[in-house]
């Protein structure tokens, strides 16, 4: 019976691995197309099914029948397709693939504030295109369109397959992303196949998009966040592989699906009377890491013409004389704005200090993360459960959080010791996902769906809490003595991440983000340099975290979520993501912030249409101004401040290479000293 | 006196390929020491192996003192330094800076008072020094795309003297570099050497190595052919025999207008 039970959940989960599968396949799509690890497919996915949803139930008064807007639909996601290499892929071309997958993160961002500007962020029921019928199988009787998703994938998947082996299209593609100097000498033209294989991967999310109607209502995150488990079937995929992904994404979706009956078994751990939650996001978190680990080693790289890397790090020239010049004018704006402002200022001030975290992780160090707000998290919740459950206030209940972020920021830094930049930000971005889910949703450890308390904070029974009774010239709450304290805690912050960059610690963090084997070759122990960095980065998210926890008086899972982090590293890539200054002004505009509210108070605009613009502002601020606009503005005098490609005339061993895992390199070039001629 | 290095069997293999094998080397205090060979020689692979870039068999004796266990940070703190033939510099740092990090370590204390009190690194008169001794001042905060091929192969030699290590590993220092930079390079080197500072040289350009070297090494396929002075070099027919390509027996040395050739070539560097 119970065998039987199981099996008949694993068939129930093809319809959503099928799902993951068809993701999946758009990110080895783009990866063969132009090395992009593209994280917007799920969203290119919900686009997709949107359209589908309004053409299909009449949301623009004209309903169409379900197979013209089947067909309609797959147009749609053909322009989307042709869209996204104009505007996204052509133009970051010769860019380093973290700042292509930064800029998928901007789509990603876009689209999804697109919809719920549009459509709102309600779910809406939509007609399937599969038959609604229902089969026997072994007795167990299950919905007929859970096979068809998975048969309608394993044809594409099977097609694509074949046409990358065996036609000239395929064979093309290959030899572009092998050696795209050597492809363009021999007539193939790189662009070309790289816009196929865009077109190619929109066609495969629009195919997503309409089969999701069948199991899924439309709304703005669900597919979005498919993007997770389809990068870890993708992974297994070594990103290139196309069955290998499908498999990998079909057993996926089976597994989630049988955790969720053995959820309803007796022995399965519960939490407040449920089935404990978050265990099938732990599960895509695993397979993901066991991909990197065993698989993604063997990911073949791209032969670019140019690599070109992060911007400079700009060394801060006089750290103090720039906090005595803001810090004062900050300090007067919160005791004299108004309470709405005076909110904005104080949450600006609080993502800041993140964003400054992962200025020293990617701007320093090198290595894009995406769990710092979950590590933030982590601290947030330490806040108020040491006092719920332990009546430990601050500062050691803020002191604890913060200690123990570090700790686990240095935790995760040792998957980083392996993989590379951005492999690290797929698999963060899982870790994120499963953070969320697994333990801030989490009743007992976490917050449930109610959120859990966090007191005000207080010293010596003063009390410096958003509630306390001083409310300056603005009037009204959060108090100007809470504003105070974040805009201390950010000035602390901001001068020690400005002190790091000139600290040998710091030059080391750069010399490794550089150049790890020449590093090495300098006697920088390069892991113990880049798990210092990652606790240090972890630690400052921890702060934000406290400071976050007790901005809300209560904490919840959903200020943590993977696509607040995804935010957060969009907003600091327009304003600068190696400099102090780019981290604060990332806060200054960040949604929520001083600037938000601004755009809110004045012209009536919402948050959304803050990240609406921010996706097309990171593709251009990638392009055109690398090192973002605050970094710029305080930097920007020198002629150069992104590092040149090397004018070497020999050409140049990829840098950054890690220690020890190629052998020679390089064979000596010329043979230079004896070409004689033999005198007659 | 212990030797300043001292490799013995070396052997290094990459899949079936025998990159090195068995390759006995010593560096002795205040010696230039030269390493040549053709195209796929092995020498690259031999700094590797040195500096603990590659996984390779035998014994590497630093001052004595068996390094061969060690990852590469450790035997740069035990004083082995290196370039690159490919130079790779920190492009993100200052030319300073790039000498800094190379300058020392620094201690849990003193990174502590850098963050937290911004107290400047103290790293920074060495580096003047080193820049110095290499006629390189008033670059110091350039960054190093900024400057010509033949200036960054300077600043990769100036960041291993930062370190002040006790032997020198320099691979292909005069890759790239014109006649006239070549032989100041050599000037420098053997000033460098005769300051107390036991070099290896690896290079192409004959005429620098025959040129200033005390002793040459020579591999050919991952062997070691011919060792001794630069004379001796100069005639050993294997040598010339892997240089151009003819088995030994064919080519008489001093005799063959190849060989005189070659020994034009080599003389006309020693006059440098």
């Amino acid at each position: 019976m119970l065998a039987e039970q199981i099996f008949a959940y694993a068939i129930l989960g093809l319809g959503s691995g099928a799902l993951f599968a068809g993701t999946g396949l758009g990110v080895v799509l783009s990866y063969r197309g132009s090395g992009v690890i593209n994280l917007a497919t799920g969203a290119i996915a919900m686009l997709s099914g949107y359209c589908y949803w309004a053409l299909a139930t009449g949301e623009f008064g004209v309903t169409f029948a379900t197979p013209l807007a089947v067909v309609l639909t797959l147009l749609f996601s053909v322009v989307l397709g042709v869209a996204f290499e104009l505007g996204v892929v052509r133009p970051l071309r010769r860019q380093p693939p973290l700042a292509k997958l930064v800029a998928t993160l901007g789509v990603l961002l876009s689209a999804q504030a697109a919809i719920v500007l549009a459509f709102g962020d309600t779910a809406h029921p939509q007609p399937s295109i599969l038959p609604g019928g229902v089969v026997t199988l072994f007795g167990v009787t299950i919905p007929d369109y859970d096979i068809w998703m998975a048969a309608i994938v394993l044809a594409v998947t099977l097609l694509l397959a074949a046409g990358y082996r065996w036609t000239r299209f395929g064979l093309g593609t290959r030899a572009a992303a092998e050696n795209e100097a050597y492809a363009t000498l021999f007539g193939l033209s790189p662009n070309r196949y790289s816009m196929g294989n865009t077109v190619l991967m929109a066609l495969a999310m629009g195919l997503v998009g309409l089969l999701a109607a069948s199991i899924n209502e439309v709304d703005p995150i669900t597919l979005v966040l498919y993007i997770v488990p389809a990068l870890a079937a993708a992974m297994f995929g070594r990103l290139t592989g196309f069955t290998t992904t499908y498999v990998a994404g079909l057993v996926i979706g089976m597994a989630e699906s049988v955790l969720v009956f053995l959820g309803g078994q007796s022995w399965f751990p519960t939490s407040n009377g449920g089935p404990l939650p978050g265990v099938d996001e732990l599960l895509v978190l695993v397979v993901l890491v066991v991909a990197t680990f065993f698989r993604a080693g063997k990911i073949p790289s791209r032969g670019d013409i140019v690599e070109r890397r992060l911007p400079r790090a700009p060394r801060p020239v006089a750290p103090l004389r720039t906090a005595a010049i803001f810090v004062p004018i900050a300090a007067v704006a919160m005791w004299a704005l108004p309470f709405g402002f005076r909110e904005g200022l104080i949450t600006s001030c609080i993502f800041a200090i993140s964003l400054l975290s992962l200025v020293v992780v990617t701007g320093y160090l090198g290595q894009l993360s995406l769990v710092q707000l979950g590590l933030a998290g982590v601290a947030g919740f330490l806040v108020s459960h040491l006092f719920t459950n332990f009546g430990i206030g601050f500062p050691w209940a803020a002191i604890v959080g913060v200690l123990a972020a570090a700790a686990l920021g240095v935790g995760f830094g040792f998957p980083a010791l392996r993989v590379r930049g951005v492999q690290l930000a797929v698999v963060t971005l899982a870790a994120t996902v499963a953070l969320e889910t697994f333990w801030f949703s989490n009743g007992t450890w976490g917050a449930g769906v109610l959120g859990a308390p966090v007191p005000a904070p207080s010293l010596f029974g003063f009390s410096f809490g958003t509630n306390a009774s001083f409310h300056g010239l603005g009037g009204g709450e959060p108090s100007p003595l809470f504003g105070w304290f974040c805009l201390i805690v950010l000035t602390v912050v901001a001068l020690l991440v400005a002190n790091l960059r000139r600290s040998r610690l710091g030059q080391q963090m750069l010399a490794v983000r550089a150049n790890e084997r020449a590093a090495a070759a300098s006697g920088v122990n390069v892991r113990n340099v880049k798990l210092t960095g990652f606790g240090i980065a972890a630690g400052i998210a921890g702060v934000c975290g406290v400071l976050l926890s007790y901005s809300y008086g209560s904490i919840t899972a959903s200020s943590f979520s993977a696509l607040i982090a995804v935010a957060l590293v969009a907003f600091v890539y327009i304003t600068g993501i190696t400099s102090v200054p780019g981290g604060i002004f990332g806060g200054v505009i960040y949604v929520g912030g001083l600037f938000a509210y601004a755009l809110l108070d004045w012209f009536g605009l919402q948050g959304n249409w803050l990240n609406l613009a921010v996706g097309f502002l990171v593709v251009m601020s990638l392009v055109s101004r690398p090192e973002g606009g605050a970094t710029f503005l305080f930097y920007g005098k020198r002629p150069s401040l992104w590092p040149r490609a090397s004018k070497d005339p020999q050409g140049k061993m990829p840098a950054g290479g890690v220690v020890n895992d190629e052998g020679e390199q390089q064979m000596e070039r010329s043979l230079a000293p004896v070409e004689v001629e033999v005198p007659s | 006196m212990t030797a300043a290095l001292e490799a013995v069997g070396i052997s290094v293999s990459f899949g079936a390929v025998r990159a090195l094998q068995d390759v006995d080397l010593a560096v002795d205090q205040g010696k230039l020491v030269g390493l040549i060979g053709p195209n796929g020689a092995g020498k690259t692979t031999f700094v590797d192996a040195i500096t603990g870039f590659v996984q390779a068999s035998g014994s590497v004796r630093l001052e004595g003192r068996e390094i061969s266990s060690l990852p590469p940070h450790r035997r740069s703190h035990l004083g082995l330094a290196r370039t690159w033939q490919t130079i790779e510099l920190f492009d993100d740092l200052t030319v300073r800076e790039n000498l800094a990090v190379a300058g020392g370590r620094p201690s849990l204390p003193s990174s502590f008072a850098e963050i937290v009190f911004g107290r400047q690194p103290r790293a920074e008169r060495l580096a003047e020094e080193v820049l110095g001794l290499l006629d390189l001042e008033g670059i110091a905060e350039e960054m190093p795309s900024d400057l010509s091929q033949g200036r960054r192969k300077l600043v990769g030699i100036a960041r291993a003297l930062a370190g002040k290590p006790s032997l020198l590993l320099l691979d292909e220092p005069a890759a790239g570099l014109d006649t006239n930079e070549s032989r100041d390079l050599g000037r420098r080197l053997r000033r460098i050497v005769d300051g107390g500072l036991p070099t290896l040289l690896i290079d192409h350009d004959m005429g620098l190595v025959l040129g200033i070297c005390d002793e040459i090494y020579v591999l050919d396929f991952g062997k070691l052919i011919a060792r001794g002075t630069p004379e001796e070099v100069r005639r050993h027919p294997d040598v010339l025999a892997a240089y151009l390509g003819k088995s030994a027996a064919e080519v008489e040395p001093g005799a063959s207008k190849v060989g005189a050739a070659w020994a034009a070539v080599a003389e006309g560097a020693a006059e440098q």
